[in-house]
């Protein structure tokens, strides 16, 4: 187990390191320049080139990355040159809120998800689970932003029960108003996880409910629930956590999309704004982040998978 | 697990019951739409930005929404014969938001700041026919200039050109300070900007609101949707189609005014085929920039010659414009060498629905007229680098500036900067007409001139400016004593919440 966990962790370093030079290289092939972006309208030719000298944009591109990659190793994610600040306490502050986000829909997924699946599948072909289907159905093939702008415009602007948008800190407002920000937002993110998670577990479940070893405890007499529980779902459940591992990584674009819907002050409104503004460094910086994020989870699955199904484990004995 | 649908349910409920404490009392909330790059007023590019200049800081002289330039800072002015000397008077007493007492020495060192081509102020290029600015008491500050120049006062209206402190440039970045009706309290980016009253503002009894948010929504519907739902209460730059539909929704008010920023095709003159001015006045023949207003602007806007708008007393209001005909402009094309008319693709910018729209009517309205254009859409933010001067047509359009001259001189004279980078036009007449309002004092001689300039440019066109735009804002039924500024910006001094 314990070299099973090195290599794993080895290997993500790995992933780390050519991903910050993948990222290095496509932020610099998008076209514009951030003397442009930060000129405007004034851009002349020679205010363009005093700035891209006062910026290092005139290095070679192996220097610009040896620096951005020798910094990061110092723990300093650069500056973002568009506001003029460091950008690791933007980029972190932004994330806390984020990972707000993120984490309520990841719990609300995962709980209501393997719920809705688990009631699904034992009362497959009933008024219920047509109902929850084709919900199901309409939820993964209609996009995240239409759901968003529809919740604004019935629960906030129609019927005046939730805020548009935002985001109130728990400390200055209170829980409510904190929570009345993230209510929308969460469902939204979550409703098509949710019908993409649902929908495995159903099946999974409809295939274990039907296996020789679930009919062989039935006539042993066992109650329903013991079935269910004891025999059913610990197999139907491994595809849901692997599928879980992979939401993650939609539930982090995702999140773009929900906080510009919502104007939620969170990384995915750092992230476009560095993109539109041609902020650079504080894409690399916000992009590098997000791919760590993305590689930790998936080290998590990994190791929790192989904790769950021995078949996987590697390394022989096992604790 | 905690969260189950009921309990998601009675949060909603419960949330119903919050929502009216919400704000703080007095707290105006204005919903723009990007988040601020800089909080220095000298370093500010665009209008989000500029609606914050215009909240935390004075400059030497504003201009109220009839456009009229009245003293803000300055306490008067006056200018030597040759117009090259000017002397500004300060207003006594007034205080920086840190307490410190503000003095000429700060003006002083804020224009010289700004003139340094190291600091790279976007504010530089309009204002490079001031040579030094000196304070010779603590409240008198003499602006020397290159050239003669008329306009000086107009033109320190302008958003980046504010007062700030000498002392406190270093922290300008983060916690800048000013003299202005609002303090600044924090910045969360992609969030919003808190400001605070200025409790020893310059202006007794001003400001009236306890404060302002600026509020950042980037998705047009959902801002509409939360000045709907009452998280915002004025709604910044509506966009000119929903004018009409949130005009007629009861509790919001829209106000949409004329303004002089102006939109235009950008035809290259130093490179086929735009270089021969018979195309240029093909191009002209075959559209009428009424059907360009009310197609591409949803009828908010007025067809101007120039970036001197219809509104202004400048304007040729008796020019003649040849009426819309494609058989004299295909006659034009056929005498330039194209009697098969001209193919060529047009550059439109993404992000820009506007002039995207103008791109798709010109390509539709000016077919019958010879031309053929394909369309091409590129980003604007790669708009400057890689179109600017390269192609030989494409749309932009730029903001008011604050002064008539700085408005036409830069497009259109010779050799300056703006027309360096658009057109590259070049026309005897129109440089001595520009030249002679810039350098004299006198009214009459600057409006004789700008209408000479006007009627030269309707024969020998540059590029097309098809018109100037609207501006629009809402607002809530309960905010008073706002109103929409042409120059995109707010003053709100005088607004109150009820």
């Amino acid at each position: 187990m314990a070299g099973h966990l090195l290599y794993r962790l080895l290997s993500t370093l790995g992933v780390l390191l050519v991903m910050s030079m993948l990222i290095f290289a496509i932020v610099h092939i998008l076209p514009g320049n951030v003397a442009y972006a930060i000129l405007g309208e004034y851009a002349t030719k020679d205010a363009v080139a005093v700035l891209q000298a006062k910026l290092g944009l005139n290095d070679p591109l192996p220097v610009q990355y040896w620096h951005w990659l020798s910094g990061m190793l110092h723990g300093n994610l650069g500056d973002s040159v568009m506001m003029q600040r460091p950008a690791a306490p933007l980029i972190l502050d932004a994330l806390g809120r984020s990972a707000i986000l993120a984490g309520l829909s990841f719990l609300l997924v995962a709980s209501c998800g393997i719920t809705l699946g688990v009631f699904a599948a034992t009362h497959q072909g009933r008024a219920f689970d047509r109902i929850a289907t084709f919900a199901q159905l309409l939820f993964i093939a209609i996009p995240e932003f239409f759901w968003g702008i529809l919740a604004v415009l019935v629960f906030a602007s129609w019927m005046h029960l939730l805020p548009a948008t935002g985001y109130d800190p728990l400390s200055e407002s209170g829980l409510l108003h904190w929570i009345s920000h993230l209510i929308l937002p969460v469902l939204v993110l979550s409703c098509g996880l949710l019908a993409h998670v649902s929908r495995l577990t159903r099946s999974a479940m409809i295939d274990v409910l039907q296996s020789r070893y679930v009919l062989a405890a039935r006539a042993k007499g066992f109650s329903a629930a013991r079935v269910l529980g004891r025999h059913a779902l610990p197999n139907a459940l491994l595809p849901a956590i692997t599928i879980l591992a992979i939401d993650f990584g939609l539930l982090i674009g995702g999140v773009v999309v929900i906080e510009t819907v919502f104007a939620f002050p969170g990384l995915g409104r750092l992230l476009v704004f560095s993109i539109e503004h041609h902020d650079l460094p504080l894409l690399q910086a916000g992009m590098m982040v997000v791919t760590a994020i993305y590689a930790l989870a998936n080290l998590l699955a990994d190791l929790s998978y192989a904790a769950l199904n021995p078949r996987i484990r590697v390394g022989g004995a096992t604790a | 697990m905690s969260l189950t649908r009921r309990s998601l349910i009675a949060a909603s409920l419960a949330a119903t019951t919050i929502r009216a404490a919400r704000a703080a009392p007095g707290v105006l909330r204005v919903g723009i739409s990007t988040s601020l790059n800089g909080l220095d007023p000298l370093m500010t590019t665009t209008g989000d930005e500029y609606i914050f200049d215009n909240l935390c800081f004075n400059g030497l002289t504003r201009m109220r929404e009839d456009l009229v330039v009245e003293p803000d800072l300055a306490a008067s002015w006056s200018y030597s014969d040759d117009l090259k000397r000017w002397t500004f008077k300060l207003k006594q007493g007034v205080k920086f938001h840190d307490g410190s007492v503000m003095e000429a020495a700060d003006v002083a060192a804020m224009f010289t700041r700004m003139l340094d081509p190291a600091t790279v102020s976007p504010a530089r290029s309009q204002n490079d026919m001031i040579d030094t600015v000196v304070a010779t008491d603590p409240s008198t500050v003499v602006f020397n200039l290159k050239v003669p120049y008329g306009g000086l006062a107009d033109i320190l209206t302008d958003r980046q050109v504010k007062i700030t402190p000498r002392s406190a440039v270093a922290q300008m970045k983060t916690k800048p300070i000013g003299t202005g009706p609002f303090k600044f309290v924090s910045y969360t980016p992609g969030d919003r900007v808190v400001l605070t009253r200025n409790p020893d503002y310059f202006e007794v009894g001003l400001p009236k609101v306890a404060g302002v948010e600026l509020r950042i929504i980037p998705e047009i519907s959902v801002r509409v949707a939360a000045l709907q739902a009452g998280d915002i209460d004025i709604l910044w730059d509506l966009p000119l189609e929903q004018v009409k539909e949130v005009a007629g929704q009861s509790g919001l008010r829209a106000e949409s005014i004329p303004t002089a920023s102006w939109d235009g095709a950008v035809l290259n003159n130093a490179i086929p085929p735009f270089n021969d001015v018979r195309v240029r006045q093909a191009f002209h023949l075959g559209v009428d920039k009424k059907d360009l207003v009310e197609l591409a602007l949803f009828g908010q806007g007025l067809p101007t010659i120039s970036p001197i708008p219809p509104t202004h007393p400048f304007y040729a209001k008796d020019a003649v414009i040849p009426p819309i005909d494609p058989a004299a402009a295909r006659k034009l094309l056929a005498a330039a060498g194209h009697p098969d008319g001209i193919k060529i693709t047009m550059i439109t910018p993404i992000g820009r629905p506007l002039r995207e729209r103008l791109g798709v009517t010109l390509q539709q309205l000016l077919k019958p007229a010879g031309f053929d254009f394909q369309i091409q859409r590129v980003p604007y933010s790669s708009y400057t680098a890689e179109v600017s001067g390269k192609a030989p047509i494409y749309i932009d359009g730029f903001f008011a500036r604050p002064t008539i001259d700085t408005s036409t001189f830069p497009f259109l004279h010779t050799g300056a900067s703006w027309n360096n980078q658009l057109w590259h036009y070049s026309n005897p007449a129109v440089d001595k007409a520009l030249e002679t309002a810039r350098t004299s004092g006198d009214a009459t001689v600057q409006k004789t001139n700008y209408i000479a300039m006007q009627k030269e440019l309707v024969t020998t066109p540059a590029g097309m400016f098809c018109y100037v735009t609207n501006f629009a804002c809402a607002f809530r039924g309960n905010v008073d004593g706002v109103h929409t500024h042409p120059m995109r910006w707010f003053d709100l001094r005088h607004a109150t919440l009820s």
